[in-house]
Order: C-alpha cells, then sequence, then structure tokens
C-alpha cells in the first residue's frame, strides 16, 4: 500500500481492497460494496479526513479514484497537490 | 476519548490502537479495520451481549458502524437491529407478536423535530401560533403513547428516548425564541414530556440528545448529507454521538464505581498541611482556592448521592483532623468519609484495607491523587482501581470529576442516599480504634453468634468465602461447591459456619471451619479455617474453633491436626494455631504443621452468645 498517498490508503481501507491495489482500479463499477449507502459514507468520510466541503456538482463526480483526487486538489488539499 | 481508553483499558494493545485511531480520525476507513480486529478477540474480552434496538426518525444506516464499535468499546458484544425508517409505532406494535428473536436488552428511540414536527421550521406557513401551538400538543400525545405502545408490548426491556436537538438549519433564530408557540419552546414543551416520562416511568430512560448536540455544537451536523441521504451527522458527528449513546447505555451492563478513595493535600486544599501549616492552606472562594472549594462540592455532591468517600493520607492524623475542624471553608466534614486512613503507611495498602472495611471489592473503587508517584503506585499494585485524574493540577482534578463516567446511573434510590449512613455503622464495629479496652468495647457489641451446620441453606455463601478470603485463611484452599459437597458428605466430618449480628444488624456468614477425618485413629485434620475480614477482631474464630473442638471432643477424635499455609496475604494468622493451644511439629518456609492431643473441650468467649444449633448430625 503507498503509504504516502493518504486517498488512496483511506479508498483501501473504506472498501476493505487488497493492499497492492492501483488507483486506476479503484472506481463505482469495479467495487462492488460501492453503493449509494456507501456513497453517503464515504462523502462524510472524505470531507473530515480532508476538511473540506463538497459542492453539490461535485458530489456527482465522486465515482473514482482519479475524480476524487481530482476534486480535492482543485480544493487545496495540501497533501494531495 | 479518556473514557474510552478506561472502557477498553483491557483490550489487547493492537485493539487498543486501532481502536483510539479509529475514534480520533471519526474515519469509516478506519473504524472498518478496528471492528475488524475486535473479532479476533475472545467472548470474555469482549464483554457481555448487548442487543440494542434503534428506531429513528431519520437514517440511521450511514451511521452505524459507528455506533457499533461505541458499543463494542464499553465493552460489550453489541448487536444492533436496526427498524424501518420513521415507523416506530407500526415496528413496536409487529415486532411484539415476533417471539423467536433474540432478547432485547435496551430499545433506543431518536427522533428530531425536522420529521415529527417540520411545522416548527416554518410557524408562519403553518398557522403560527394557535394551530402549531396545537400540533405541538399533538407531538407530545404521540410521545406518550408510543412510552405506552411500548410498555404493552415489551415491558421490561429498558427504553431510551432522545431528546429533541434544536435545530441548526432554519432561519429567524431570534424571532423563535419570542414566543410560547416558538420554535425553542416547541422543543422544550416536547422535551419536558420526555423527561416526565422517564421520571414517572420505571425502566424509560432520557438519551438527551438537545443536551449532547448543545455539546458537540454545529460541526456534528452536515447538510449535504442531510439533503442526500436524510443522515444530517457530520463524520466526527458520527462518533461523538456513537460514543453519546454507548454512554447513556453504559450503566445498563456496568455497574458504577462504588466508592471514591482520595487524598487530602492539593486536592480537598492547596498545598501541605505537615508543611504549609493551617495558615499555609489554600481553599475559599479566591483564586485558586476556589478551585479546591468546588472539588469539595462534586465530593459532596457525590457522597450525598451514594458514593462512599475515603480519605487515603499520608499525614499525621491529628494535623489532618486539625485541618478538618479549623479551616471555616471546608464543606466536606471528617464524618462524611466512610473510612479514613490517614498514616504513613502504602496507600494501597490503605485502600485494600479500607475495601476490607466497608466490604467493596477493589473493582469498586475510583481514585484521586495529586502525586504522580501515588496514582503509579496504585495503577502497579490494585490494578483494578480506576485512576480518575492523570496529572497534580487541581484544575485537571476538578475536569476529571466532572467528565468521568464511573459514577453514571440512571437513578438515585433512597438506598444511595441511605448508603453513607450504612457504612458508617459498620466503622462503628470496627474494633482496631478500641484496642484499649477491647473487651468492654466487644461486650458493648452484644454479638450473638450462631454456629450451624454448612448445607444446602449457606452452602452458597460458604464456598464464595473460600474462593475470596485472603487475610484471616489458614490454608486458603479455593474449594469448588462440588469439592466442598464431598467433605459434607464424608461420613464424621464436621462442617460448621459461624453466623453473626450484633447490635447494628446482621452480618450473615463470617466464618467457616471445615474439619474431615484422616487415618484409622481417630484423627480429624483441619482442611479450612477462615474468617471474613469485615468480623475480624472480634472473637469470631475463637467461637468456632470452639464449637468444632467440641463436636470433635464428643464424636471421640484423640488427635487433630492443622496446618499454617503462609501466602503473601494471610500474615495475620501465621501464629494463630499457637494462640489456641496447638503444638508445633514440623516447620518450613512457607508452612508450619500443627497438632492437638488430646483435644480437650474449651470455653466460648465470654463477650458473644453463642447459639449452637450444628449438633444435628
Amino acid at each position: 500500500m503507498n503509504d504516502s498517498d493518504p486517498l488512496l490508503r483511506l479508498l483501501i481501507d473504506f472498501f476493505n481492497l487488497p493492499p497492492d491495489t492501483q488507483p486506476q482500479e479503484i472506481n463505482q463499477k469495479s467495487v462492488s460494496s460501492w453503493d449509494s449507502l456507501a456513497m453517503v459514507q464515504l462523502i462524510a468520510d472524505l470531507q473530515g479526513t480532508f476538511s473540506v466541503d463538497f459542492d453539490l456538482d461535485e458530489i456527482g463526480a465522486l465515482r473514482s479514484y482519479e475524480e476524487i483526487h481530482r476534486t480535492l486538489s482543485r480544493k487545496g488539499v495540501p497533501s494531495l497537490r | 476519548m479518556n473514557l474510552v481508553r478506561s472502557w477498553i483499558c483491557n483490550f489487547p494493545e493492537p485493539q487498543k490502537t486501532s481502536i483510539t485511531d479509529a475514534l480520533e480520525s471519526a474515519s469509516l476507513a478506519k473504524i472498518r479495520p478496528a471492528l475488524r480486529l475486535l473479532e479476533d478477540l475472545s467472548a470474555d474480552q469482549r464483554g457481555p451481549i448487548l442487543n440494542v434496538e434503534l428506531l429513528s426518525t431519520f437514517n440511521l444506516e450511514p451511521v452505524l458502524p459507528a455506533l457499533q464499535l461505541a458499543l463494542n468499546c464499553l465493552p460489550s458484544r453489541a448487536c444492533l437491529q436496526l427498524g424501518p425508517l420513521d415507523a416506530i409505532e407500526s415496528h413496536i406494535s409487529q415486532r411484539a407478536g415476533a417471539e423467536s428473536r433474540k432478547p432485547l436488552h435496551a430499545r433506543v428511540i431518536i427522533w428530531r423535530l425536522e420529521e415529527l414536527l417540520p411545522e416548527a421550521l416554518y410557524p408562519f406557513s403553518t398557522g403560527f401560533p394557535k394551530q402549531l401551538a396545537a400540533r405541538v400538543e399533538e407531538v407530545v400525545q404521540r410521545v406518550e403513547r408510543v412510552v405506552g405502545l411500548h410498555q404493552t408490548n415489551a415491558h421490561g426491556v429498558p427504553l431510551f428516548l432522545s431528546t429533541i436537538a434544536f435545530p441548526v438549519n432554519f432561519s429567524n433564530p431570534v424571532f423563535a425564541a419570542q414566543h410560547r408557540a416558538g420554535l425553542f419552546s416547541s422543543v422544550g414543551r416536547i422535551n419536558q414530556k420526555i423527561y416526565e416520562l422517564a421520571t414517572d416511568n420505571k425502566g424509560v430512560h432520557v438519551v438527551d440528545l438537545a443536551a449532547w448536540a448543545a455539546f458537540e455544537g454545529r460541526a456534528h451536523t452536515d447538510a449535504t448529507l442531510d439533503f442526500m441521504a436524510r443522515q444530517p451527522l457530520s463524520a466526527k458527528g458520527q462518533t461523538a454521538f456513537g460514543l453519546f449513546i454507548a454512554r447513556s447505555l453504559r450503566p445498563l451492563i456496568v455497574p458504577r464505581r462504588k466508592a471514591l478513595a482520595l487524598d487530602l493535600d492539593n486536592t480537598l486544599w492547596g498545598g501541605v498541611v505537615g508543611e504549609d501549616g493551617l495558615a499555609g492552606l489554600k481553599l475559599g472562594h479566591e483564586f485558586p482556592g476556589n478551585v479546591h472549594l468546588r472539588i469539595q462540592r462534586e465530593l459532596l455532591e457525590l457522597r450525598n448521592r451514594g458514593v462512599l468517600l475515603v480519605l487515603l493520607s499520608k499525614n499525621n492524623e491529628a494535623d489532618a483532623r486539625e485541618a478538618f475542624d479549623a479551616l471555616p471553608e471546608m464543606l466536606l466534614k471528617w464524618d462524611d468519609f466512610a473510612a479514613r486512613k490517614v498514616n504513613w503507611n502504602y496507600k494501597h495498602e490503605n485502600l485494600r484495607h479500607a475495601a476490607c472495611e466497608l466490604g467493596l471489592g477493589l473493582d469498586s473503587f475510583a481514585f484521586i491523587d495529586d502525586s504522580d508517584y501515588e496514582r503509579e503506585q496504585m495503577r502497579q499494585s490494585l490494578p483494578e482501581v480506576l485512576i480518575l485524574n492523570d496529572t497534580p493540577d487541581p484544575l485537571h482534578t476538578l475536569r476529571s470529576l466532572w467528565e468521568t463516567d464511573a459514577f453514571d446511573s440512571f437513578s438515585v434510590t433512597d438506598e444511595d442516599h441511605g448508603r453513607h449512613r450504612d457504612y458508617a455503622v459498620r466503622a462503628a464495629r470496627d474494633v482496631s480504634a478500641h484496642q484499649d479496652d477491647l473487651e468492654t468495647f466487644l461486650k458493648l457489641l452484644q454479638m450473638e453468634a450462631t454456629i450451624e451446620e454448612i448445607g444446602p441453606s449457606n452452602l452458597e455463601r460458604v464456598v464464595t468465602m473460600l474462593g475470596k478470603t485472603n487475610q484471616f485463611n489458614l490454608t486458603t484452599k479455593r474449594h469448588s461447591r462440588a469439592e466442598v459437597q464431598a467433605m459434607l458428605n464424608s461420613p464424621g466430618s464436621i462442617p460448621l459456619a459461624l453466623r453473626l449480628r450484633d447490635k447494628f444488624g446482621e452480618q450473615g456468614i463470617v466464618g467457616v471451619v471445615l474439619a474431615i477425618p484422616i487415618g484409622q485413629n481417630s484423627t480429624l485434620a483441619i482442611d479450612s479455617f477462615l474468617v471474613s475480614c469485615r468480623a475480624l477482631g472480634r472473637g469470631v474464630e475463637d467461637a468456632l474453633w470452639t464449637a468444632m473442638i467440641d463436636r470433635a471432643a464428643r464424636q471421640g477424635t484423640r488427635k487433630l491436626q492443622a496446618e499454617y499455609r503462609a501466602t503473601a496475604k494471610n500474615g495475620i494468622v501465621a501464629e494463630l494455631y499457637d494462640r489456641l493451644g496447638l503444638q508445633r511439629v514440623e516447620q518450613s518456609s512457607s508452612s508450619i504443621r500443627y497438632q492437638l492431643a488430646p483435644v480437650k473441650r474449651r470455653a466460648f468467649p465470654s463477650w458473644m452468645a453463642v447459639t449452637n444449633q450444628s449438633n444435628e448430625r
């Protein structure tokens, strides 16, 4: 697991994925437990962990590692720049 | 978090670290691994089963992992069952018929204004004030009906009703406070009913969500999640909510601590009486004496609601006593302490003696001391004792009294109110304070001993005593019930128990002797001889020994064998058999063997009326 990437680590722990899961493998289609309940829990977790608030149009885009990474980077989360 | 740390103090290190990390981060990505790690623990480590049903007007499903982890920390093997969303009455009615389900240990109802009374958020669109006031009364009646429905369908299951938290997302909070039909008053009216229902109905308790939300502030909410999923709690709010529910339910499975042991200097007053003198002590209405005064207020409140206070101080007793008498601002009086140990002995030894005098287990005690050394020594010597403070700072001590859950309970009973008086009576029985004229004191106690045969009526107590008595115990043999029963069945055995009462009341079985025949030469061996620590120093052992000898002589016993087996705790009986006139026949570092031959009858103690009911075999 890449300990220097807090988002990757969070998603691996959150969805209980194998430790060597690559970022590009993490999206709503490939992770079976990523349902609507998990979505609500994930948003709470991301907002709490990275101290951000998502706008409504951002929430709709949070469906993969890449999209989440892009959104958080845009919000200026320091560890993801 | 300090509370959780004390709840999980017996968990192994990996679980402790994982749980602490999960709760501090409030991240579900850490909560889930912590929950998985808990599954590695044995049932004993995980605590009792706790089946909890949750009914809510909003969506609690996303919050379940945080709630599950918090309840597991109690510790408990919590099993959460979430009822259908906002269908409280129909679920309570339907569940009553489902007898095959597992037993419920608690039902928790969480409701909020947004679903119960949304009109209150838009008063002028919904007939303010008259129509709105009428709707508030309907909600009050609904709450009452829910309690009635629960009592009818789930009688005996503790019911926890949440109060209504003040909403944070609405407009015009200034106006909301101005009218009796306004939003804040409406919430207050409903909550008032909830408090009344808990007051008037046994088994109905309040989970005060309104107070919790006020403590937590706006940060516990998340409007985005509320709109998305009707789940209004932020990530931090979810773990805080879980811990709050867990603490609210904790008295169901964890008894409160019954006693608080504390020191004097830098706790009850600022300064050290032996060094600073009375004039140098800080106690009063000015800073920093007001902190110590407030500590005393909190302690007095604890005492008045049934927590026994025990004084443990390394001081000259005369100095300490003088401070109690002379300091005008002292709120606590010398007699407010159920036991006082003011001397230069180790505090853990003093606490052990106090526990013995009060008839309490060590796990009934909490402890406060400003000295890092004393706290650490207590922690090492008596790990069962809960240490409340962890720095010398008096304000920290005060905070630890405010924040601790050690004394949490749902109610305060008449028994709690009277507990201090009962224990004062115990203290009045304490023989150690009357060594100068012991026999006169013992006669004043008007003791009546009844010698009983050990049998079905007292076997349970005898086995318990064998398992727990450490000090006055000659052999410390921890016999099981079956082993004692086998001795009772052995022909020629002498199994006796001594029941004591005195002018203060019944003390129960306080002494046990078990003698069994060995060999062919009319010889008896003393297998066990023990006296409860609450009856030490009163001659109970003399009465019991005399009764046993009397019986042995009558059944033709020629020789009696006995043994003292030394342990770390039974030094007080090292020479008992010498005092009773037995001869030493063999001695090693860990035991002394004795015999008595011939076996001659002896007189009962003069200060005790003895009734012998044991001659029926």
